[in-house]
């Protein structure tokens, strides 16, 4: 198995300055917040430019660019509800180090997005839902597989969908984590990726409590296969997580400075 | 059905580095397959071999030996010899009398000697320490001002040295540096690891595992060559993407079969057929193992090593 690949989350409009900085075409402030995440360990990056209704394609093209152009053509996961603009990014990517993701499909109202990765080329964030949270892993299971049987039928690659099997809050959905990993250990056990947003565990908790919490799932959730994660890499405890996790696995060889790689 | 081979070569590949300077230069590295394996793609630079010879002089109790450098005396003398030898791509002079322990000869005669073989060699130059980490490190330093230009192979920096001969020889001067670590694969990551957080680049940096005779525990040296190039091309670690050299002279010379005499063992044969055998046997598996250079002593092993490179390559 590869090293765990985490997809750095701070580009996102929902922060001031990156939605400041989108607006005003301001390169500084997304620089900044991309090459902090690299050096924490990134190794995709997510664009988050929110709904972007109006003039999408054009903020997303200039994102990918800037970013890409930079940042030594890191790979990209393009994030917003808006597919023309996802659209877009692609048309502008450079994968010498890695597809796009699409982030993200599902088998919903948002379907039409894995289509978008298949004719793109592209890899696709595929949640395992249709309106609202699962109920099950049985209902994940059942739009997996619908997802799964649509990318495939578009000529994907199965390792090109990867599935999110949604993280629910733990406080007020505490008894539904078990579950939940043990449907990423289904998802590996069928040779399927997996990937999830890990903070929304931890949603409404102290600050503090947070990353313990966060990163404790994590290491869990690898254990079980996940593949990736979209998490805050310059939060220290998830990336020390991360790397330490890489070495009990196996995925890479022990050094004493591997927390400073 | 008829066999359809899937070439398996990896999307990462070892660094190249260079050592010598203008056409003599040699390259090692830079492939992107496991070792000998040129039928998954073409291996950029063949393993090169490099002959050894000693400011101390060869011993001339082995006849062969003693023909190959009749009348060559001092140490440049030697090296204009060596590097004649069918088989060479470079030279390694061993500073044995630099050791506290034995002549403890001093830096400017050490660095005299240096330059003077530097002079003589028309191929490229590796220059192997006493072993003393503080000695060493004090030769290495002004050995990498004296050669400036030269692009020449500092062996070794260790865990107790590597800072000081680091900085002087490649960040000042831009020689190439051995990164030495004894059949520790953890510690060979780590300390390629420290090097590269001084700012030095992985193709100014060679890795020496350690060395072992065949036979004598090498199975502990050829298993971590072997899982230091699994993880530089399929985990693509940067961190052990760096060629690997396998001095293996001296531990092939100093085991049981290459001492022992012909009166003791008369069923044995001669001892310089015996050394030159185990030098070549050794060689020989720590490239099937990964080393992209071999340093071996005898004209004899070189020949053999390379000849045998060739027919493989």
């Amino acid at each position: 198995m590869g090293r765990f690949i985490v997809i750095g989350e701070r580009i996102h409009c929902i922060s001031p300055a990156i939605r400041a900085a989108m607006e005003a075409r301001d390169p500084e402030p997304i620089l900044r917040r991309a090459r902090e995440q690299l050096d924490a360990g990134a190794v995709y990056l997510d664009v988050n430019i929110g709904p972007a209704a109006k003039n999408g394609e054009d903020l997303m093209k200039w994102a990918v660019r800037l970013i890409q152009e930079n940042c030594d053509n890191v790979p990209l996961c393009l994030d917003t509800a808006n597919a023309a603009a996802i659209e877009a990014g692609i048309s502008v990517y450079d994968r010498s180090r890695g597809k796009p993701i699409v982030n993200s499909a599902n088998a919903g109202d948002r379907k039409s997005n894995v289509d978008l990765a298949a004719r793109n080329d592209a890899i696709a964030i595929a949640l395992c839902s249709k309106d609202g949270v699962p109920a099950n892993n049985d209902e994940r299971q059942e739009y997996c597989q619908e997802l799964l049987e649509h990318g495939l039928a578009l000529g994907m690659e199965a390792e090109d969908l990867w599935f999110d099997p949604l993280c629910l809050v733990i406080k007020g959905m505490q008894e539904k984590q078990l579950e939940m990993l043990e449907f990423i250990r289904q998802l590996n056990d069928m040779g399927l990726s997996s990937v999830c947003g890990i903070s929304n565990i931890s949603n409404g908790m102290p600050k503090a409590v947070r990353p313990i919490i966060d990163s404790t799932e994590l290491a869990m959730a690898i254990e079980c296969g996940l593949k990736a994660a979209i998490l805050n890499p310059c939060e220290r405890r998830m990336m020390e997580t991360v790397k330490a996790a890489d070495i009990i696995l196996n995925n890479t060889l022990y050094a004493d400075s591997f927390l400073d790689i | 059905m008829p066999f359809a081979p899937v070439p398996q070569a990896f999307k990462s590949s070892l660094k190249e580095v260079v050592i010598g300077a203008g056409e003599s230069a040699v390259a090692l590295g830079g492939e992107n397959v496991l070792p000998l394996y040129s039928f998954d793609a073409p291996i950029k630079n063949r393993p090169k071999v490099g002959i050894e010879i000693s400011d101390l002089g060869p011993d001339r109790s082995l006849p062969e030996l003693a023909k190959f450098y009749e009348g060559a005396s001092s140490a440049a003398e030697l090296a204009a010899r060596a590097c004649a030898a069918p088989g060479a791509d470079f030279v390694c002079l061993w500073l044995e009398g630099a050791d506290p322990n034995g002549e403890d000869r001093d830096v400017a005669d050490c660095v005299k000697i240096c330059r003077e073989v530097a002079e003589a060699s028309p191929l490229p130059l590796a220059v192997q320490g006493c072993g003393s980490p503080d000695k060493d490190a004090r030769l290495f330093e002004k050995i990498a001002e004296a050669l400036q230009g030269r692009n020449v192979l500092l062996l070794s920096a260790k865990e107790e040295n590597y800072k000081g001969i680091a900085v002087a020889a490649v960040t000042a001067y831009g020689q190439k540096i051995a990164a030495e670590s004894s059949v520790d694969i953890n510690l060979a990551k780590q300390l390629n690891v420290l090097i590269s957080q001084l700012g030095i680049a992985g193709d100014s940096t060679v890795m020496h595992l350690g060395a072992s005779a065949a036979g004598y525990g090498f199975e502990y040296i050829a298993s971590t060559t072997d899982r230091v190039r699994l993880a530089a091309l399929a985990q693509n670690d940067a961190a052990l993407q760096m060629p690997v050299i396998a001095p293996v002279a001296a531990d092939a010379w100093s085991v049981k079969e290459s001492v022992m005499s012909e009166d003791e063992f008369p069923e044995w044969g001669p001892v310089e057929r015996r050394g030159a055998d185990m030098e070549i046997c050794t060689a020989s598996a720590m490239i099937a193992a990964g080393a992209n250079a071999v340093i071996v002593r005898h004209p004899r092993s070189a020949a053999a090593v390379a000849e045998l490179i060739s027919a493989l390559l």
